[in-house]
Order: C-alpha cells, then structure tokens, then sequence
C-alpha cells in the first residue's frame, strides 16, 4: 500500500512539474474558460439571465470544456514520445497510474475553478456569501466524478486523431447527471435554503465512487492496446 | 535552467576520467552498467523461448506459430518487412501484450503469468524514446530509476548517462537533445534496472551515421557483458555484421533462424521478400 | 447448409413479425376504447412502453458485448454491441417521439423538462454517441475498445440519469386506469415490438460481419476463424 501511495505520489509530481515547466495547459484553459463564460455572459444579456442556476450553470460549462483540454493535455504527455510504454514497463500498478493521473488533473481542474468561479460569480452577481462552503463542496465533489470518467476516457482518446473532439463527445453525456444533480442542489441551495443533506449530495458521491470503480478496473485494459 | 532537481546533488558522484573507462569496461563492481557476474541458476534458461506462439488482434493473425529459442546473452538480428509482426513480437516479448495461444518463457518466466518478474528482467528500446521531452535526461533517469525501485537513482542514472557519454548534458531537457542523443538516453533508461535481455526496435531509424556508430558500439558492449540483444532491424546487411543469430519473420510466420556466420545478405533478403 | 436454413429462416421472421405488427396495430385503432381525457393520443402509449422496455434490453445487450470484447478482444462482439446500439438507439427515438406526442397533448407543449422525458433524452444521447463516434475512429481495434468502455460506463450511467432526472419536478402519470381491452392490447404489443428488436439486431449484426470480412484483406482467411463460444459455427 505503501508503495503504490509512493508511485502514485511520484507520478503525480513527475505531472505537475512538467505542467510548471512549460505552463500550456493551465494557462490555455483559463482563457478558454473565461471566454466561454464572457460569451455566455454576453449572449444572454448582461444581468439578464441572473440567479444562482444560470451562474453555475454557465460555470458547469466552462469547467466541462476546460476539463476536457485538462484531460487530454495531460494524457499527450505520455503518448508523446510514447512515455507510456515506459511506465508499463516499470514494475508499478496499472491503477497507480489511473489515480496519479487522476490527481494531476484534479490539481489542475481545482485551479481553474479558483480562476473561473470568481469571474463567473462577478458577471452574474452572483452572492456565494449564502453558502461559500457547500458551494466549494458541491462543486469539489462533481469535479471529481467528472475528472474519474474524463482521465479514463483520455487514456482511451489519446491515441486517436481526433482526441480532443472525441473525448468530449464521450465524456459529456455520460457526466449529464453530475451537472443536472449539481445546479439542482445548488439551486436548492441559494434559492430555498434547502440543507444539503438531502439526496442529491449522496447521488454524487455515488457518482464518484462508481466510477472511480469502474475506471480502476478498467484501466488495466485500456492501456494495453 | 530555472527548476533544479529534486534528488540529492550529493548522490552524484564526480567523475574522473578513470571512472569513465572502469564504466565502460566493466572491471570496477561498483560502476559496472551491468552486474551480471554472478548469475544465478538462471544463467542456463535460454533468455526467449516459444513455443507455438499466436497473436490474434480483431481477427486477425498477426504472428502465427512462432517456434524458437534465444540463449542467453545471445545477439539476435529479427528482420522482416514492414507489417510482418516484428513489433509485435516485440511487444509480446515484453509483455505489453499477451500471446493468444501458445507457451512464451521469458528466462524460464512465463509471459501471462509472470509479467511483473519479466519486467524486471528486460530492457525495451522503442520506436518512440519513452522519455518526457519536457524534463533533464537525468530527471527522466531518476524518475524512471524510482520507479523501478532502485536504491540509488542518482547514482545509477549519472553512471549510465557516464556510459552513453552524455554527462556533459545531464541537466538539459530531453527536447534539446539531437535524435542520436534522445536514443542514447532512451538506451540508459532501459538500463536503468541491469535487464538481461534487451529488446531493441529499429534503434537505428532516423539516426545519423555517427550516431548509428555510437548505438551500435553500445549494444555491441553490453552484449559483451552478458546481456541477450535482440534486435529488430530492416538493414540486413548491418544485422548480419552484428549478430549472430537472425531471425526472419514473414507475414508473421518465422520464416529463417540460423547462425549469421552461414547467411549471406541475399539468402536473407529473399526470405524476407518471398512472396 | 447454414445459408440456406437462413434463407428460410430469415424472411419467415420477417413476414411474421410485420403480421403481428399490423395485427396489434389494428388492436390499437379499432379495438381499444378511447381514452376520456386524452382522447385518441392516449393510444401511442401501447407503443410507448414496450419500445422502452425493449430499449433497455438493447442497452443490456450493448452491455454484455462491452464485456465480452474486454475480456475476449473478439470483433464479433464489437459488431453485436454496434447492431444492438443502433437497435437502442432506434427504439430509444421511438420512446422519444411518442412521449412528446403526449406531452404534447396532455400539456400543449412538446417539450417539459420532466423526469422521464428528460431521462429518455439523456438515454438516447447516450447512445446515439456510441454510434457518432465509431467513424472517426480509424482503427478497427481502438475503435472496439474505446465503444467497450463506453458501453460499460454508459449502461452504469443509466440509473444514475434516472435516479438524477427524479430530482426534476414531475408531471408525468403516475398510474393509469386501464381497461382490460387496453391491457390485452398492450401486453400484445410486446410481441411483435421484441421481435422487432430482436431481428434488427440479427440482421444488423449479419450486415456488420460481412461488412468487417470485406474491409479485411483477403489473404488473411487462410487462417481459421475463430468464432466465439455464443456463435454459430
């Protein structure tokens, strides 16, 4: 066990330092993620569509588009040069890759929500002061099932010319009920006070432990063709 | 030259002249790039052996019945053309896939049973360098080496870069590195673990001709201290000056495998051609 | 042998299940009574409901041939989880529109976003993706693998979508008063309806593996084919 945190820990690192080098991915996505918001913004009529559904909504969109770019950044980097096979061959889990993977892109999709949210919040005048920390929760909560099913179908992608189109193909229908049960308990949240001990917290937390499940298991045979 | 790295400078050992040339010819225990002296029982287990090897991707015979023996710290040439499986095979023999049928032993290891102990014990050359082009050689050897749980990285990983004569460069990243470079750490990281058995696909593809000296005299000298070659190459005439051994596939079948003393380049190149 | 046997086999299938089909429609028409609040909208319910329950069963389908080929790495089961995603995704559609046509009737609008209709929708995205992708994806193989895995993950993904599309406010009828002609009929519409299913997947698949035998080169068959345990050899 010990040693699978240690390669897990490695792997991870070797990630985020090779992100740290050359700043692509994270600073392409920022961008990417502030345009689609200020596009929305401004295609729904400034303070026209405000409220806490459409913030997180238009949020939700720009973490989906973002996350995608996350996933299949930090899968190129094993493909390219064909690193991967290196890793393969190390006499490492399979499944340490997955969570090392995983965590790196975690690391980086929570980044981008730092940068996104609070220029999302002020486009719509949208109050967080409600409750900031069910917010965080919520939304750190869907971003891991969403990075589980995305950092596994990037694996997949990687290796096919489309990559990038084809994984958000994959990965957003599939991640529909995150985002549909996320803005439900976040409205619920702003606009009627509700708790969040209801069912729609635990609906995503089953969400991430069912597929970070299935990925685990899976991944063993999607990195081997 | 903004981050630096994460190992201990300490574990570098400075290098002399002298420690270079110990390096190279093996003579010192400690700075030897293999240790193989004192082999085990294992020794005697041929370093390939299979049996009746099929390999079916999507319906599709890729190798079929593949029956030969590698001994250990043999130097084998595996020609073929182009789509004639000698990747796959490759790839079987390193257990990145698995045989549909039939008995591969790798050192007496069985490949679907024992990858992990395979793993161990082998050394891949690929296509592609496996490196991150964005980290040092060294920070690829290091990472790699921890991989592999060694207990020095550092120390190992200057010793090898020591071996392919890049120490000067140690600290660069690998996408300033000329192709011949790029696969002289490509040859240090499957090193990295002392393999017995090193897999090389096409080394030579895309190298210039000092280059292609310099991997040539590499493998020559780690084949000289033990370590089974098995080389996958398209140029038959510098195959059969390296090896001993070739083996020819076609159309995934083996076609030829014979000392390379008794084969001239035109018995070879028409076995790979026959249609 | 085995052709010929197909030969019969196949269009008698076919002839008796368009039978069946024009029979339970003439059911539907003529013989169930009207519906008081709906009126005769109310009739594309005895599809409705065989065409989702079958549309899950495709969906299995798609399921266990996601499973098999990541076990096996076989195109067969490629091709039959592709016939049975196209056969979801077609019943699917079916469930789609006969649910907006009451929606329509019974809210004056074709689309609410009410559980089971956004739940139908989220279904038949799911799955129409399984069929988008496979195009641009130029090797064979990968191609199998990628639409594997996501068969699997979709197939878990679909209590999920139902269970999330619950916390949507519902509209939708919860029981319905049936006569027992309306019982009969609908019962009756399962039959040619799984037929129906059944055989496209079949012909489906059969149109696939010839499909795949003629994009593969020739010189290849002169190895045996290997045909999975569930086949016909």
């Amino acid at each position: 066990m010990t040693r699978a945190i240690r390669h897990i820990t490695m792997l991870t690192l070797k990630d985020l330092r090779i992100e740290a080098r050359g700043r692509q991915t994270i600073g392409l996505v920022v961008v990417l993620a502030v345009l689609i918001v200020v596009v929305l913004a401004l295609g729904l009529g400034s303070g026209g569509g405000s409220g806490g559904l459409t913030a997180t909504a238009i949020l939700w969109v720009a973490y989906l588009f973002g996350g995608v770019l996350i996933f299949e950044k930090t899968m190129a980097v094993e493909r390219h040069d064909d690193a991967l096979a290196g890793l393969l061959l190390a006499p490492i889990d399979r499944g340490s890759i997955y969570a090392a993977k995983l965590l790196a892109n975690l690391v980086l999709m929570f980044a981008l929500a730092l940068v996104v949210t609070p220029v999302g919040i002020m486009f719509f005048q949208f109050d967080l002061s409600v409750a900031p920390g069910g917010f965080a929760l919520v939304m750190a909560v869907s971003m891991i099932g969403y990075a589980a099913v995305g950092t596994l179908f990037a694996a997949l992608t990687s290796s096919t010319r489309l990559a990038g189109g084809l994984l958000a193909m994959l990965v957003f229908p599939i991640t529909l009920p995150v985002v549909l049960i996320s803005t439900r308990v976040l409205a619920n949240l702003f606009e009627h006070g509700t708790s969040l001990a209801g069912s729609g917290l635990a609906l995503l937390i089953a969400f991430d432990l069912m597929f970070l499940a299935a990925s685990w298991l899976v991944f063993d045979v999607v990195l081997e063709a | 030259m903004t981050a630096r790295l994460t190992i201990q400078h300490a574990d570098i050992p400075r290098f002399t002249q002298a420690g270079a040339i110990e390096a190279r010819t093996g003579q010192s225990d400690s700075r030897r790039v293999l240790r193989l002296a004192q082999s085990e029982s294992a020794a005697m287990l041929p370093a390939v052996h299979a049996v009746g090897v099929h390999k079916v991707l999507d319906d599709r015979p890729i190798l079929r019945d593949l029956t030969f023996d590698v001994p250990a710290g043999c130097y084998a040439a595996l020609l073929g053309a182009n789509g004639a499986g000698k990747t796959t095979l490759l790839r079987l023999l390193s257990t990145l896939t698995t045989p549909t049928r039939g008995e591969l032993e790798i050192f007496g290891r069985n490949s679907r049973r024992q990858g992990a102990l395979i793993r161990a014990g082998i050394g891949l050359i690929g296509h592609q360098s496996m490196l991150y082009r964005d980290l040092s050689a060294l920070e690829n050897l290091v990472f790699f080496g921890r991989l592999h749980d060694l207990s020095e990285p550092g120390v190992r990983a200057m010793d090898l870069l020591d071996f392919v004569g890049l120490v000067d460069r140690a600290h660069d990243p690998v996408k300033t590195f000329s192709r011949g470079m790029v696969q002289r750490v490509s040859i240090a990281r499957a090193l990295l673990h002392e393999p017995r058995l090193l897999l090389a696909d096409e080394p030579f593809a895309g190298l210039d001709a000092p280059s292609v000296d310099t991997v040539e005299r590499l493998m020559a000298q780690l084949n000289e201290q033990g370590m089974a070659v098995l080389l996958a190459n398209h140029d038959v005439r510098q195959s059969l000056r390296l090896a001993e051994r070739v083996l020819v596939l076609r159309k995934g079948r083996l076609a030829l495998d014979a000392a390379a003393s008794e084969l001239t380049v035109e018995q070879v190149l028409r076995e790979i051609e026959q249609r | 042998m085995k052709s010929a046997r197909v030969r019969i086999v196949g269009p008698v299938y076919g002839i008796v299940t368009f039978c069946l089909l024009a029979a339970v429609t003439g059911m539907m028409v003529w013989w169930t009574p009207r519906e008081e609040t709906m009126g005769d909208v109310q009739k594309v319910f005895y599809i409705h409901l065989p065409a989702a329950i079958n549309t899950f069963v495709a969906c299995f389908v798609v399921f266990i041939c996601s499973v098999m080929y990541l076990l096996q790495r076989r195109s067969w089961w490629d091709d039959l989880g592709f016939a049975a995603a196209k056969v979801a995704v077609l019943l699917a559609s079916i469930v789609l529109l006969t649910g907006m046509i009451w929606g329509r009737s019974a809210w004056g609008a074709w689309w609410q976003w009410t559980p089971r209709l956004t739940f139908s929708l989220i279904l038949w995205l799911l799955y129409v993706v399984y069929l988008m992708i496979r195009p641009s994806i130029e090797s064979s193989q990968r191609r199998a693998l990628i639409c594997a895995v996501y068969g699997v993950i979709a197939f878990m993904d679909v209590p999920l979508v139902w269970l999330s599309t619950k916390l949507l406010p519902d509209i939708h009828p919860k029981t319905i008063s049936m006569a027992p002609e309306m019982r009969l009929t609908l019962l009756a519409w399962f039959v040619p309806m799984t037929m129906l299913a059944a055989g496209l997947i079949v012909t489906s698949m059969r149109i696939n593996r010839l499909q795949r035998a003629a994009s593969e080169p020739a010189e290849e068959l002169d190895e045996p084919r290997l045909v999975p345990a569930g086949g016909q050899a």
